[in-house]
């Protein structure tokens, strides 16, 4: 059983006590064995940190002021040392890219039990029974970096399945999945929930849980703001979801929705001959003999697991040496390296496209050269993209959205009249996916021709206008 | 067949034990790498030179076994090359070959290690030879921090170059300062990540650590490793200044 009794919580020292995002206010929860419990709200709203209370990182890796108590069996968590609260709970976080310790599958299924001192043979015996069940054998003794995000999550929760722990605590596991890879990871989950196990849940993406849950609880700023029972989650509508700045809990395939590729009053944008494959690798990744996409439109790119939707961007981009396609865009064909002039991809980890100390200066080096009023100009987009105020702060220290707001600023300053995103509302709660789809409406109105790369069934609803489904087209 | 992990592990056992790989690293490292020894050791010194090529070869490492002997190749092409040139370009040859026919081996030699230990491996050879868990876990994180942090950087390179930022370019002064902005966060978040990831799951117990993997010595190691005295031998016998061939 896990109870928070009245716990006030903020990151940092006593004496900082400017950052209030992500801190607590006054929470109680208790949550019975074998509960599955949803915590959601808006970013920042704390539901991360009640997960770091449970498990310990909080305060022994993340620093902070606790009030309160948090109870895991009737132990306060914060005597507890962090290898023994690891007995007791299991996390799977975010990132499937960083929460590995080993490099083989095998190895970071053992690693929790390892760690223990258990037996070798209990734990090659635990190793089997959850391959078996779990159904990963094909993922068993390979190299982590060989593994895509979905099977990477697999591993992530397989491990935590070894280690046995009674309490299991996902940190938006589906953040950077896609609707296949997501459905799988909804089938672990029932796994645990037919053997007991209490599961708490972080998430903005509550679609794939909503039909599993016992109880969902809604934070903002810090604080809970309602509670719903198994029943009056069912009777809730669309529009009160969306009040409290939750995302549908509609479980929709991108694939399901219906959108023309091409309307007959379109100018159309034609792709010839892209055709892409990874070294050593039989089969092209990418095989696009002749497309037609509508110009000054917002497309979505769909596609399953692995059809190659990223390695596309790259190639339109003009990044992969390899490919040799021809792009016709007003007239005009374009090689390889002129789409490098044409085309600008906001790309799914935005932090690794942002190169100075200054956003100013981060959309000044994308100025064309010989522009007149540079200066004026990029301050007069960064206002649009409402960025004024962080004139002089660090791209780096911006948060999610306004980093790819940044991105999509450089890519206006730099006049390409091609804007590609990948996967930009992978991870952003309702209200700042709304923000995204609406920015880029008012992009293609100023003439921009859009593909979006996404799994967001919500982002294609709210602003896509044309739907290319890769993999079959 | 259901699947078992225990055959599975019996089956992926390398050659070596993780020590003889580290023995042979040092030693490289200090004798090819760092020069040490006379005319004595110099015969000792080619046949070791060859031994990281003849593990990788062994355990069907073709690609790094290629790009090993390339960059060889390259090396003494260029010494050789290098009393041909003009005296300014000839500095330059002398300079990269002798650096490449140094390093090379014992780079390769690492990389094997590298490749062919996994981390579990590597922390039970360090828990047999005794050292404290402050250097045994810092050093493992390395095996996967490495191959992370290069995936980011192709990641920020493919980003530099969308954005027409590239040598020979316009800014070409600022390009390296542009590639670490983004590369000193994300080594920070992935190396944050990965610690609080291992954390919660037990890491840093005051408990004996069970490691499921194989290790131990056999007849190959003992081989390899009676050569690492032997070489030693041959040189501290040349400082005494016993003549042994």
């Amino acid at each position: 059983m896990v109870e928070l009794k009245n716990v006030s919580f903020r990151y940092g020292s006593e004496e900082a006590g400017t950052e209030h995002e992500n801190s607590l206010t006054d929470v109680s929860l208790s949550i019975q064995n074998g509960e599955f419990v949803l915590l959601t709200g808006p970013s920042g709203c704390g539901k991360t940190t009640i997960l770091r209370l449970i498990n310990g990182l909080i305060p022994h890796f993340y620093p902070g002021v606790i009030d309160g108590d948090i109870l895991l069996d009737g132990k306060r968590v914060r005597d507890l040392e962090l290898y023994d609260t690891a007995k007791l709970v299991g996390t799977v976080f975010q990132n499937p890219r960083s929460q590995f310790y080993n490099v083989d599958t095998t190895g970071e299924l053992a690693f929790g039990c390892e760690n223990q001192g258990l037996s070798e043979t209990e734990i090659y015996n635990r190793i089997d029974d959850t391959v078996a069940r779990f159904q990963i054998e094909k993922l068993m003794d390979r190299s982590i970096f060989q593994l895509s995000d979905g099977e990477k999550q697999k591993i992530a929760c397989a491990s935590v399945d070894v280690s046995g722990t009674g309490l299991i605590l996902l940190d938006e596991p589906s953040a950077n999945l896609d609707y296949e890879a997501t459905m799988a990871l909804r089938e672990l989950i029932k796994c645990w929930q037919s053997q007991g196990k209490t599961i708490i849940a972080a998430e903005h993406r509550i679609a794939y849980l909503w039909d599993l849950i016992d109880r969902a609880v809604i934070l903002r700023e810090g604080k809970i703001i309602r509670e719903l029972s198994c029943e009056e989650k069912n009777s809730l509508s669309p529009n009160e979801l969306a009040s409290m700045g939750l995302r549908s809990n509609q479980l929709e395939s991108p694939e399901q929705i219906n959108l023309p590729i091409l309307e007959s009053q379109d100018q159309a944008l034609l792709l010839r001959g892209f055709s892409f494959s990874y070294p050593r690798a039989k089969k092209a990744i990418v095989d696009i003999p002749e497309l037609r996409l509508a110009e000054g439109e917002i497309t979505a790119v769909t596609g399953s697991n692995g059809v190659g939707k990223t390695s596309f961007l790259n190639c339109l981009c003009g990044l992969e040496a390899r490919c040799k396609g021809i792009l016709e865009y007003k007239g005009k064909s374009y090689d390889r390296k002129a789409r490098q002039q044409l085309c600008f991809m906001v790309m799914q980890d935005t932090g690794n496209q942002l190169f100075t100390e200054s956003v100013l200066d981060e959309v000044l080096i994308s100025l064309p050269k010989g522009t007149q009023n540079g200066n004026d100009r990029a301050i007069d987009i960064l206002r649009q993209l409402d960025l004024g105020a962080f004139l002089d702060r660090h791209p780096q220290s911006l948060s999610g959205g306004q980093k790819q707001r940044l991105a999509i600023a450089c890519a206006l300053i730099s006049e390409r009249r091609i804007l590609l995103l990948d996967e930009p509302t992978s991870g952003l709660d309702y209200t700042h996916m709304i923000e995204t789809a609406e920015l880029l409406k008012r992009l293609r109105d100023m003439g921009t021709t859009i593909l979006v790369v996404t799994h967001d069934s919500e982002l294609i609803h709210s602003c896509c206008t044309r739907k290319v489904s890769l993999g079959n087209s | 067949m259901a699947y078992s992990a225990e055959l599975a592990q019996e089956k992926r056992r390398g050659l070596l034990d993780p020590r003889t790989k580290l023995a042979l690293v040092l030693l490289l490292a200090v004798f090819v790498l760092g020069g040490l020894g006379g005319e004595q050791v110099k015969p000792i010194k080619t046949v070791l030179s060859a031994l990281p090529f003849l593990l990788l070869l062994a355990e069907r490492q073709w690609r790094r076994f290629g790009r090993g002997v390339l960059l060889l190749i390259v090396g003494y092409g260029l010494l050789w090359i290098m009393p041909r040139l003009p005296s300014a370009l000839g500095f330059l040859a002398l300079l990269c070959g002798g650096i490449l026919t140094r390093f090379v081996v014992t780079v390769v030699m690492g990389e094997y290690l590298i490749a062919t230990t996994s981390v579990s491996e590597f922390i039970s050879a360090m828990e047999r030879l005794h050292m404290p868990q402050a250097i045994t876990i810092p050093m493992s994180v390395m095996f996967r921090l490495f191959p992370t942090i290069g995936a980011e950087w192709r990641s920020i390179r493919r980003a530099m170059r969308m954005r027409g930022i590239h040598l020979g370019g316009t800014k070409a002064g600022q390009v390296l300062e542009y590639q670490l902005v983004p590369m000193m966060t994300s080594t920070v978040r992935i190396g944050e990540e990965l610690s609080a990831s291992a954390l919660t799951r037990g890491l840093g117990a005051p408990i004996k650590r069970t490691n499921i993997c194989r290790i131990g010595f056999r007849v190959q190691d003992y081989v390899l490793l009676t050569g690492c005295l032997f070489t030693i031998f041959v040189w501290i016998m040349e400082l005494c200044g016993v003549k042994l061939w």
